[in-house]
């Protein structure tokens, strides 16, 4: 771009300094609040009591602080899910599909095999297989892109609507296995209460949320300190160079996305063992897995970053919508534009994060004069 | 390699924020709205009663921009709003389902004394919040749940499909009428059942072809299944859905159409609108803030609120010019009949479309009845398995 005499140009960094990797998201949010603050002051509303409450009742009171928790739980998963296939540059999309179908496999365990199983076991045999089911919605993808190149973006976003009406199908369509019985109301059918987690006394966090996170800080050493993690960093910087180096990409592409995929999977079994308890359409509503995407972008596929980013994504959906509710009630409308500059300004950050900006002089055609700014 | 990513972040963000505000099935459609008459009870206008202590919240699906669904719910709460004098906190956009409970938790906590939630989705996070606070009270539209601090309400919107559906059959031509419907479900059956025995109270010959478009929000998917069943021979249109798109297929196509939910936009059709069951939700809604007001709940079996013509919660929209006279004057009498409870829309013989009996002649069919039918009368052409 140039203005006037100076040439304002994007450098790749070689190197990003550490204070830096601090400094971007501070100041994004902080250059997000001020851009939402002037639109809050041009519809009438005082931007310093608005983001009171929107941090009380997102973040800082005990209720707030727990709904988000509540909310970050399935989150984190899809958010883990986005990060491990991307750090290896497969765009699984699909997220939103595998967390419908983890819920549909969790709630078929509930119901099938629950009853079966000693109440210890019941809960992670419904989650591990919500997490099959994630995975299995992947596998066609993951086979077509392994074997014959085949966009894995487009695969999986396209199931996104296959899972969605096949849930509907399952509700609204149906009499069959997922439907309540009980009832001519399309309602999903209850799992057994011995494949149920309690919330943790009046709030809505449940104890899944220990299990996301324990996995985000299990992912975390695991891609650093495995050989399969080495292998799918290698293979991420250069498919050549592992396939020189004897590493099997049809193998590593598969599996990358069927972990993806479970991990997903893994997060709507939650939904199930948690808060939902059955197949519920609730869930079409709410976007959890796309919003999974901008987790992970956000986190930097960083997957202790991905538990921090999911409670500040979940944080601003619960303090935003209960900003309607508050002494200035405002907007959904404006709590979403709210929550859209804090994302936007954060993800535009990682632009000046991986590029430094260089200010060029020009004093004549074939003379430059350089100098620099972070 | 770089770009691409970005594009993508781009678009994953867009996609999580356009679920964030456009979340429900309710969402804003075609907001050129007149304001629709709306009538507070006459004996709540005096001055008297002080209904400070009152702390009311509605937790919308949508927006009240659909000029339909939520359109008229936030109609109910402003003649509340007038009525008794107070302002209620209206929260728009929230999603159906389990993530709900956070929303009336919190509305709880925030020392609401009455909550209402107007779509079915809230039923068990309505349920759940409800046991958690039993000091609050819950009201539910649409649901079937109750507690002790838990009511629901609904009403006989099939009272005015059955009228809608006489003004259909004096309309058709060929006697070939389509139906565009949301999912199926009682309400829905029942609707459609309704309105089918009103077009062949007029028109015995007459079918009815339903189409389900598995959403109760999709303009384009709901003007794609109006326009496959008028290629298919129908020559008027009735509809369950919550945007006119139905509307807008029969006006391109010079066909006559009823509505639903709400008749302000009623202009925009002006050949060819019809009628539409309509509802009116201020009596309920400033009864129930009353109740409350005076210390009791309207909750349990007890608190079951069915409305109906008689009391006001359902209606039937304006007519358009098509309309006859001797039409509107032959509905009129109907409309009082239902009203003074000496007709009913369900009244045997009924037969179901495979030809078996399901009402007896002579016999008025009981709400319970109503409110779990899952066939369809005899004249409609489809599957009540969607």
């Amino acid at each position: 771009m140039i203005v006037g005499k100076t040439r304002i140009q994007l450098e790749a960094r070689l190197t990003s300094p550490r204070w830096l990797i601090v400094a971007v998201p501070v100041l994004s949010v902080l250059l997000a609040s001020v851009v939402g603050g002037v639109f809050l002051l041009l519809t009438g509303h005082p931007p310093l009591r608005t983001y009171g409450d929107l941090l009380n009742n997102g973040y800082t009171s005990f209720y707030g602080l727990t709904d988000t928790l509540g909310l970050a739980t399935p989150l984190i998963c899809t958010g883990m899910a986005a990060a491990f296939a991307f750090r290896m540059n497969l765009y699984n999309i699909g997220q939103e599909g595998q967390l419908y179908l983890g819920m549909v496999g969790g709630a078929w365990a509930g119901i099938a095999l629950a009853p079966h199983l000693t109440p210890f076991i019941a809960v992670p045999v419904v989650l591990v297989t919500g997490a099959l089911f994630g995975a299995a919605w992947v596998l066609v993808p993951a086979l077509l892109r392994a074997r014959l190149g085949t966009s894995e973006i487009v695969s999986t976003l396209l199931l996104n609507y296959v899972a969605l009406n096949l849930i509907n199908y399952f509700i609204f369509g149906s009499r069959g296995f997922f439907r309540d019985p009980s009832t001519p109301f399309p309602q999903g059918r209850m799992i057994y209460e011995s494949a149920r987690f309690g919330a943790f006394g009046t709030t809505n966090t449940y104890p899944t949320l220990l299990i996301s996170m324990f996995l985000a800080v299990f992912l975390f050493w695991f891609v650093r300190s495995s050989n399969y993690g080495y292998e799918t960093s290698v293979f991420a910087d250069s498919p050549s160079t592992a396939r020189y180096a004897g590493m099997n990409s049809t193998w590593l592409t598969t599996s990358v996305l069927l972990v993806s995929g479970s991990l997903a999977g893994l997060g709507g079994a939650m939904y199930v063992v948690g808060p939902a308890g059955k197949v519920d359409p609730g869930l079409l509503q709410i976007g959890l897995g796309y919003a999974g995407i901008v987790v992970a972008a956000l986190a930097r596929y960083n997957f202790v970053a991905v538990i921090l980013t999911a409670i500040l994504f979940a944080g601003l959906r619960v303090g935003g919508s209960a900003l309607q509710a508050s002494s200035d009630p405002v907007p959904i409308a404006i709590a979403v534009v709210l929550q859209g500059a804090v994302l936007l300004f954060a993800l535009g950050g990682e632009l000046f994060r991986r590029n430094r900006v260089v200010i060029t002089r020009v004093i004549e055609s074939h003379q430059v004069m350089v100098g620099e700014v972070s | 390699m770089k770009k691409s990513k970005l594009s993508i972040f781009a678009f994953s963000l867009a996609a999580a924020l356009g679920v964030a505000a456009c979340g429900g099935s309710d969402a804003a459609s075609d907001t050129t709205s007149a304001p629709a008459e709306t009538t507070a009870p006459a004996e709540t206008t005096a001055p008297g009663p002080d209904y400070s202590n009152l702390k009311v919240a509605v937790v919308y699906i949508g927006v009240p921009g659909d000029a339909g669904y939520t359109y008229q719910h936030d109609q109910g709460i402003a003649g509340l709003e007038a009525a008794l004098g107070i302002e209620v906190t209206r929260l728009e956009n929230i999603p159906e389902g389990a993530e709900s409970t956070a929303t009336f938790d919190k509305l709880a906590r925030d020392g609401y004394n009455l909550i209402f939630g107007t779509s079915f989705g809230y039923m068990d996070p309505m349920l759940e919040t409800a046991g958690k606070y039993p000091n609050v009270c819950f009201q539910h539209g649409t649901g079937y749940k109750t507690a002790a601090n838990l009511g629901t309400y609904f009403g006989a919107a099939e009272e005015a499909r059955y009228l809608s559906g006489i003004a259909a059959g004096a309309a058709t031509k060929n006697g070939k009428l389509g139906y565009v419907a949301a999912f199926p479900i009682p309400e829905v059956v029942r609707g459609i059942n309704a309105f089918t025995l009103g077009v062949r109270s007029v028109n015995p010959k007459a079918t009815v072809q339903v189409s389900w478009t598995s959403t109760w929000f999709d303009p384009a998917k709901e003007k794609e299944a109006a326009q496959s069943l008028l290629q298919a021979g129908a020559d008027v249109l009735g509809m369950h859905q919550d945007s006119t798109a139905t509307g807008e297929a029969a006006k391109e196509a010079g066909a006559k159409w009823v509505g639903y939910n709400s008749d302000t936009l009623a202009g925009n059709f002006p050949d060819t609108w019809l009628t539409a069951p309509i509802w009116d939700w201020a009596p309920y809604y400033t009864q129930a803030a009353m109740a409350v007001a005076g210390g009791s709940c309207p909750a349990g079996d007890a608190g079951q609120y069915y409305g109906n013509m008689k009391d006001g919660t359902v209606k039937l929209g304006v007519f358009g010019t098509s309309v006859s006279a001797e039409t509107q004057a032959l509905i009129a009498t109907k409309a009082a009949a239902i009203i003074d409870g000496s007709f009913a829309p369900f009244t045997g013989p009924i037969k179901d479309n495979a030809g078996k009996e399901q009402i007896a002649a002579g016999v008025v069919a009981p709400l319970g009845d109503l409110l779990g039918q899952m066939y369809f009368v005899e004249g409609v052409i489809g599957s009540t398995k969607g």
